[in-house]
């Protein structure tokens, strides 16, 4: 909770700081500042307009009737236990004496901040929301070079509502703190550093952050921001004193980070400065810069169970792409300033792109298992993997359905167009297992497969039964995996009413491949992959389910018949499945029951809200026939049930007490029309009679199923979308995974690195519909396909049970 | 079966979007009325609708209830058993049986007669005439749950003798109830053997249940001598 919210605060500070700094160039004026006043009001063009939109909006989502921002904030500090703390530096102080100087430099850095609370407040007298988006845009046209990354950047701008009040709330506790205003010299000559020619995106929790490109100062003061940052964790480990490991740790992130002090303005600029110098040194060593990120992730491991909540984000890192491709992207560590520097001007020349897409860490606790502090043994005992499940679009039904797309210039929707952006985006992420949908058969053999050969992948397509000329694609990279079996599924069962649709899905059980010594060598737990693109019929929710349940039944088996020889086999389950979150069929994947009785069938997957429809099919027990040899527990039904339920006897039709049980409310159980009618015996009223447990209204399945995306934006708030056409945008692509279960109890000091299960490392941070429309929707010239793809990481121990 | 059927099925089986909410055409075919006045021979056969379970065999309903205050008599018997339909799927079972009181809640004496369809539950129909029948005797409670397990094994074939069984029927009386399973021939042991067995796996029966088979003709014996009506009923 703190966490967020310090984080959400810290979003916005940035966002401040950055226009902030881009305003003062472009209008020529020298940036100048005192002591906690703004300024710089002749060069907020841009800038002031985002913060009054958002300060107005802030107030009238938090406070609608008073319209009081300072209320607003009064609030937010009480939901705020660090922020308090803040108010009382006194006490902490002499509490916590380590830490003690640099609480005293993040007052600083946030009393150079305050000017922009004036501002904020300033511009809200002048309230003007509307058609802001657009002003700005034009004004940004003039100023900046193109024009669609600055309505991208305004657009993101003017989502970050919630941030901004939780900054607010921030800098209204740290005015009453002792502030010095000498940070804000720093911030001044900071600004006069040129920056390079290229736009940043910052990440900051997995919200994608446009700044923008040609702005002196702009970079470094966005570096600033990262020693408040670093503050406010170790005023998070300050103001948690029942945290023994505290007064170890708090000094260790000082010498390795450098923290500035309070009482020295020379270090301070210099850590700002440093902050500019290692993007030097990470454009030469991309993995160094890595490493020391992890460095400081493990510091903060600390804290985590004090301030974290665990859905706290951190940066991986931004991302300075260059030119007009992708692959050149180049990213910066957060954590590490190890020196000074002054950057000469540079002038843009290049033109650039934003990447609009950057890693969401997701657990700490992994990246921290891993740093150098503690001494690694001779063999890893973990691997890190990438997950990425991409609906690629095929062709033949884009053509077929070409009123999906009419917002799209014509030369995104071509083939050979769209292909080379989508091996360019599987090469920029490398994926490790790239699970693909809608993979049109000619396009698979003549381009992606041999491409994706090239690449170092091993691919098994499975093509739709039926007429269309798409199907699924599972890869995997053979340097890290070797298969073990693969099981091509088809949902079509002849003569099966409920399965006459030609969907398809793919099975594939993978074992790891490690380096041991010199020599690689298969070992680890089992993974079984499972790739599938569910039907799209938004009505037909009942026959979505019957495709999942054959695609639960197999993978059931492949784990099952890992369990026979004694090894675990952790899941992934991911694919297109036409369903949105938290609609049934989402619930079932996810809390492993339906109980499904009377549910109108549009509801399973939630695409659209068919409520108004005069008729409406229900689904009713049994889902499925019980000749699909599929039972209610999503698992293959065995030899022995099938004894008992089928022939013994060839041409016998045999059925078992239970399996005739199971069919007995069948959603045709009205009156038979030539019943005879006899008072008191046949006009019985048909009672639901819970006989015993074989009666079922509930489907089941016994794979502990967790979604990696959490499908609502960390940063805004916004809904995640993973698919767009002109008609909805939605979430309906998942990864799913078998988590790694930790329980709190019963647990030895050992036995966390031996439990079974996936722990999620991060995923690329996906986009809200806004976000993908203001790129004028999907497919565009970034996104080949009107989806996203997903992408996750993932840690498994090798020595697992 | 026959032409008629053939179309319904295929009209079914080609509507694939909307149709699972509309009615299965198994047992419209069934007559109205048309039928009634015909013998059963001759009824039109009831066949399973599209995409239900198939039965081995096509089976009848039947209740037959004595009229208070009347001496029973073969003609009176006929006359006061009634068919309730007939059905050759599961799924058409479930709809006849749902609609059906339990036996447990029957009044007075009454009988549900289960058979397959073109055998009367009568020991002079041309199936019954050489056989007998399975008799369990139960105390009242356990009717309800014993047909329903006996009905069942008997639909989904777990009896594993052939064409040998006809039907069952439970039989309401005063102060207990009656279940019995009726085969084609008295005569063979290893048949009646089978049925006895697996009549004592699927209605879990306590070891010490007493089963008792009697043939027809024994029956048909008893209830002459019960009534005197060897002579005066001519031929029964």
């Amino acid at each position: 909770m703190i966490g967020t919210l310090l984080f959400y605060g810290l979003y916005p500070l940035a966002r401040y700081l950055t226009g902030r700094a881009s305003d003062a160039p472009k209008k020529g004026l020298p940036p100048a500042a005192i002591d906690g006043t703004a300024v710089w009001d002749g060069g907020a063009v841009t800038t002031r307009k985002f913060t009054q939109s958002q300060t107005t909006l802030l107030d009238q989502q938090v406070n609608p009737s008073s319209g009081s921002k300072r209320e607003t904030k009064e609030r937010m500090k009480a939901q705020s236990p660090v922020k308090e703390d803040c108010k009382r530096p006194d006490t902490i102080k002499e509490q916590l004496m380590a830490v003690l100087q640099r609480e005293t430099t993040f007052s600083q850095v946030q009393s150079a901040v305050k000017e922009g609370e004036a501002e904020m407040q300033e511009a809200q007298q002048q309230i003007k929301v509307e058609a802001l988006k657009k002003e700005d845009a034009e004004i940004d046209h003039d100023v900046f070079c193109t024009k669609q990354n600055i309505e991208d950047g305004t657009d993101i701008a003017t989502e970050d509502v919630s941030p901004e009040q939780a900054l607010g709330a921030q800098f209204e506790s740290l005015q009453k703190e002792e502030s010095i205003p000498t940070i804000t010299c720093q911030v001044q000559e900071k600004t006069q550093i040129p920056s390079i020619q290229e736009s940043v995106t910052l990440a900051e929790n997995g919200v994608q952050y446009t700044t923008y490109p040609v702005i002196p100062a702009e970079e470094s003061v966005e570096y600033t921001i990262h020693p408040v940052e670093e503050q406010i964790q170790s005023l998070e480990e300050s103001v948690t004193p029942a945290e023994p490991s505290i007064q170890e740790t708090t000094p260790s992130v000082q010498e390795q980070i450098q923290i500035p002090r309070a009482e020295d303005l020379v270090t301070d600029t210099e850590s700002a400065a440093e902050s500019a110098e290692c993007w030097d040194e990470y454009l030469a060593l991309n993995d160094g810069a890595r490493n020391s990120d992890l460095v400081f992730a493990s510091l903060l491991a600390n804290t985590q169970n004090i301030a974290y909540s665990g859905q706290h984000d951190t940066e991986t890192g931004w991302h300075f792409p260059a030119g007009p491709g992708l692959a050149d992207e180049v990213q910066c560590p957060l954590w590490q300033f190890p020196a000074v520097s002054y950057y000469p001007p540079a002038e843009l020349t290049v033109p650039f792109e934003v990447i609009w897409r950057v890693w969401e860490e997701l657990d700490e606790s992994a990246t921290a298992a891993k740093p150098a502090l503690i001494p690694f043994p001779s063999t890893k005992a973990s691997m890190d993997f990438t997950v990425m499940s991409y609906n690629i679009l095929a062709q033949d039904l884009l053509e077929a359905n070409q009123e999906l797309y009419v917002h799209c210039p014509l030369e995104v929707l071509d083939w050979s167009y769209r292909c080379s952006l989508l091996l360019q985006e599987i090469e920029k992420w490398a994926p490790d297992v790239l699970c693909l949908q809608e993979v049109q058969e000619n396009h698979y053999h003549e381009q992606l497969y041999p491409v994706l050969t090239q690449m170092g992948y091993t691919c098994v397509y499975k093509r739709r039964t039926g007429t269309k000329t798409d199907g699924c694609a599972t890869c995997y990279r053979s340097s890290c995996f070797s298969m073990v079996s693969v099981t091509p599924l088809e949902f079509f069962r002849p003569n099966m009413e409920l399965l006459n649709r030609h969907n398809v899905g793919i099975v594939m059980l993978l074992r790891p491949m490690v380096p041991q010594g010199s020599e690689v060598k298969a070992k680890g737990p089992l993974l079984c992959v499972a790739n599938t693109h569910l039907l799209f019929n938004p009505r037909r929710g009942d026959v979505k389910l019957a495709q999942l349940a054959i695609m639960l039944a197999e993978i059931h088996s492949v784990v099952k018949s890992c369990k026979a020889k004694g090894e675990h086999c952790n899941v992934i389950l991911c694919g297109d499945f036409n369903s949105v979150p938290y609609m049934p069929l989402y619930q079932f994947i996810t809390t492993g029951e339906l109980y499904f009785q009377g549910l109108p069938a549009w509801m399973i997957s939630g695409q659209e809200d068919l409520s108004h429809k005069a008729i409406f099919h229900r689904l009713f027990a049994p889902l499925w026939p019980g000749d699909l040899g599929v039972s209610d527990s999503c698992q293959y039904v065995t030899v022995e049930d099938t004894n008992e339920s089928q022939s013994r006897v060839p041409g016998m039709r045999q059925y078992s007490h239970d399996f005739l049980l199971r069919l007995r409310y069948c959603p045709h159980a009205f009156i038979p029309p030539d019943m005879q009618l006899i008072p008191g015996v046949t006009d019985h009223t048909p009672v639901i009679e819970f006989v015993s447990h074989r009666f079922r209204h509930t489907i089941s399945h016994r794979l502990d199923l967790e979604s990696v995306y959490k499908h609502i934006l960390p940063g805004s708030g916004n809904s995640e979308v993973t698919t767009l056409h002109s008609e909805m945008g939605a979430t309906v692509d998942y990864i799913f995974y078998s988590p790694k279960r930790i329980l709190p109890f019963n647990q030895k000091a050992g036995d966390d690195s031996k439990s079974n299960g996936l722990k999620l490392i991060s995923c690329l941070s996906l986009l809200s519909e806004d976000v993908l429309w203001s790129m004028k929707g999907l497919p565009n010239h970034i996104f080949p396909s009107d989806h996203l793809s997903l992408l996750a990481k993932f840690q498994l121990d090798l020595h697992a049970a | 079966m026959n032409n008629k059927f053939d179309a319904l099925k295929d009209d079914d089986s080609g509507d694939h979007d909307q149709d699972q909410g509309s009615p299965k055409d198994g047992e419209k075919e069934k007559t109205e009325d048309e039928d009634k006045e015909q013998s059963i021979s001759k009824k039109k056969m009831v066949v399973p609708g599209a995409g239900e379970h198939p039965l081995q065999y096509n089976y009848s309903f039947w209740y037959s209830r004595r009229t208070p205050g009347r001496p029973a008599s073969t003609q009176s018997y006929e006359q006061n058993i009634k068919q309730i339909g007939s059905f050759a799927s599961v799924e058409q079972f479930w709809r006849f049986y749902s609609h059906m009181i339990r036996p447990g809640d029957l009044t007075g004496h009454s009988d549900f007669h289960l058979f397959k369809e073109g055998i009367k539950p009568m020991w002079e129909d041309d199936a019954n005439k050489m056989g007998g029948k399975w008799i369990i005797r139960l105390r009242k409670g356990l009717a309800s749950r014993c047909w329903e397990n006996l009905i069942l094994a008997m639909l989904g074939e777990q009896f594993m003798v052939g064409e040998e069984i006809c039907g069952a029927v439970v039989s309401v009386r005063f102060q207990e109830d009656i279940i019995s399973i009726w085969n084609k021939t008295a005569s063979d042991q290893s048949t009646t053997a089978r049925i006895r067995d697996t009549l004592r796996r699927v209605l879990n029966l306590p070891p010490n249940t007493i089963m008792e088979y009697k043939t027809h003709t024994d029956s048909i014996k008893a209830w002459e001598d019960f009534h005197g009506l060897v002579n005066a009923s001519g031929g029964r």
